[in-house]
């Protein structure tokens, strides 16, 4: 073992010991020259996707961590584009109350881009996507921290686009000059997804709007987080308050009650307390709630896990929804698979208190495989159940009276009987 | 720090003991307090039960006691302090070299071998083997006579 594989041979003594010397030396020389590439270090850099520094240069972006980083990366930055292209699709005014809040950050061009004097919703920030300059940090930006060049059109808008949208725009300005400002009516917005706002407060004081809707299940609601703050500060100055509950859904159905308060010269008001209790009615409506007395969905599960188990099918699929999700999948075929799962079934239905914890009784043995025996374990717990048998008839015998006799020699035993 | 760990004394408590831990391997140890050798391999249980709890757990059985009697001629203890490993309530074999494979006779010589027994049997559980190999070289496995029937 010693020096076989080590690069520095000694040198053949058959062959002249020139040549295996400069043989070796230019071996060394090239695994020198491999090791130093591999560990030759470029400056340290800063990767804004996976927010570490690193030294790693070119390769980084190559590497399964940055890949993954940069994937959740591109998917936040495209669900937040979501809203934007909505507003690309439905333009909608913008009140100068939101500007300040609609800011929108290009991951791309490191730029904030502010609403501050745009009149409709993401105006400025559809403009900036649409933009040259975008396109090429966007292009820079895949470059430098790979993707796909194929999603490119996911994180541009295209001209076309804009100008539908600048149209719809004009269409909107128009009509808005026709028909007045501020209408405190619910202003119904229309196609695909539904703008509603609600101008819920008035000087006039409390005021609680009920709005009816129903969201299919499925649809999760949208709201912009930015409009639901609960603003302890509100002014006292008659600017109405809209909610505005954009969804994407062809029927944009959901229960909202809101409550707002304020009353007028209340100097040391509550603030705003708005509560948006959303009710999805339609699973409601199937399988009843508190009010239509229907039992709560627990008492069900385990309803249906006891006619289950009284049909003695140990499927654990009805059980674990309602603990802890299942960690990683357990081998199968490891040792005692079937037992154990059974037994957590039972363990379970200890715990919930429906099987009573039965005396383990007193016999049960564990499955081993004894010392001397030969043979499966069955036969092995067999024998000692024998013998757990046997051992009290054999410590009767002892107990029984030993009778103690003189003794009495052959000789005298035979004159005994001669005589008597 | 063997205080720690769980001591059994009835039969009904070893098989709860047995029982109830599932997918984890059981390392019960029968012995008596008051031996020395039983004394070093506590010690080495006790340090060692927090790290390796999270695929073991351990526990001490009396053997003086006479509710585990039973187990004590069930599993042919006749030399303590013996180890006997379960898994999922199923007991696990280990050759080591020695005579008797269906438990560990003595203590062992360092917490890392300890660690070690307990890994490859959980190994050998999980992949479906119910007899293991030792993964100690020969020198450290203490080694006994192993006598039949006390001939």
């Amino acid at each position: 073992m010693a020096g076989d594989s080590s690069p520095r041979r000694q040198p053949n003594p058959n062959s002249g010991p020139a040549v295996p010397i400069d043989n070796s030396k230019k071996r060394t020389a090239a695994a020198a020259a491999a090791t130093t590439a591999t560990k030759r270090k470029s400056e340290f850099e800063f990767c804004k996707v996976c927010k570490l520094n690193h030294d790693q240069g070119q390769r980084h972006k190559y590497l399964p961590n940055h890949k993954r980083s940069l994937s959740g990366y591109l998917d936040r930055f495209r669900s937040k584009l979501g809203d934007v292209r909505f507003f690309l699709d439905n333009p909608s005014l913008l009140r100068p109350e939101h500007v300040s809040r609609n800011r929108f950050w290009c991951v791309f061009c490191d730029v904030d881009v502010e609403e501050l004097d745009s009149s409709f919703a993401c105006g400025n920030a559809i403009n900036h996507l649409a933009g040259a300059d975008h396109l090429k940090n966007l292009k820079h930006f895949i470059w430098k921290y790979g993707g796909a060049m194929d999603c490119l059109n996911d994180f541009r808008i295209l001209d076309d686009d804009v100008a539908k949208w600048e149209k719809k725009c004009e269409t909107l300005k128009k009509e808005a000059a026709l028909s007045g400002e501020g209408s405190h009516g619910p202003t119904c917005g229309l196609s695909n997804g539904m703008s509603i706002r609600y101008p819920i407060l008035d000087l006039t004081g409390f005021q609680t709007l009920v709005v009816h809707l129903t969201l299919p299940p499925f649809h999760r609601l949208r709201c912009y987080p930015r409009d639901l703050v609960v603003q302890q500060g509100m002014e006292v100055c008659g600017a109405p308050v809209s909610i505005e509950i954009v969804t994407r859904t062809l029927f944009p159905m959901v229960s909202l009650v809101m409550v707002g308060g304020m009353k007028k010269g209340d100097s040391s008001y509550q603030g705003l307390q708005l509560l948006t209790g959303i009710s999805s009615s339609s699973r409601g409506d199937v399988q009843g709630n508190v009010h239509s007395g229907a039992p709560p969905p627990w008492l069900d599960v385990s309803e249906r896990s006891q006619t289950d188990k009284q049909r003695q099918q140990p499927s654990v699929s009805l059980i674990s929804p309602s603990n802890k999700p299942r960690k990683s999948k357990l081998n199968p075929k490891r040792v005692g698979a079937a037992w154990a799962e059974r037994r957590k079934i039972e363990m379970e239905m200890e715990r919930r208190g429906e099987i009573i914890k039965s005396c383990n009784d007193v016999e049960w043995l564990p499955n081993f495989g004894r010392v001397w025996q030969a043979g499966s374990r069955k036969e092995s717990r067999k024998e000692f159940e024998m013998e757990k048998r046997k051992l009290p008839s054999v410590e009767t015998q002892p107990e029984m009276p030993i009778d103690v006799q003189p003794y009495i020699s052959k000789r005298m035993r035979c004159k005994q009987m001669r005589f008597g | 720090m063997a205080y720690l760990l769980n001591a059994l004394t009835k039969k009904r408590e070893v098989d709860a003991a047995i029982r109830d831990t599932i997918d984890k391997v059981l390392v019960l140890r029968f012995g008596r307090a008051s031996d020395a050798v039983c004394l070093q391999l506590d010690d080495i249980l006790g340090k060692s039960a927090r790290e390796v709890s999270k695929f073991a757990a351990v526990a001490l059985v009396d053997v003086d006691s006479e509710d585990a009697q039973v187990y004590v001629k069930y599993f042919d203890i006749t030399l303590i302090p013996s180890t006997v490993f379960f898994f999922n309530a199923h007991h696990m074999k280990m050759d080591s070299g020695t005579a008797d494979h269906t438990k560990w006779v003595g203590a062992f010589h360092r917490k890392q071998d300890f660690i070690d027994v307990v890994e490859a049997i959980y190994r050998g559980a999980m992949k479906g083997k119910l007899i293991v190999n030792c993964p100690l070289p020969p020198e450290r496995i203490p080694r006994y006579q192993l006598l039949y029937k006390d001939i």
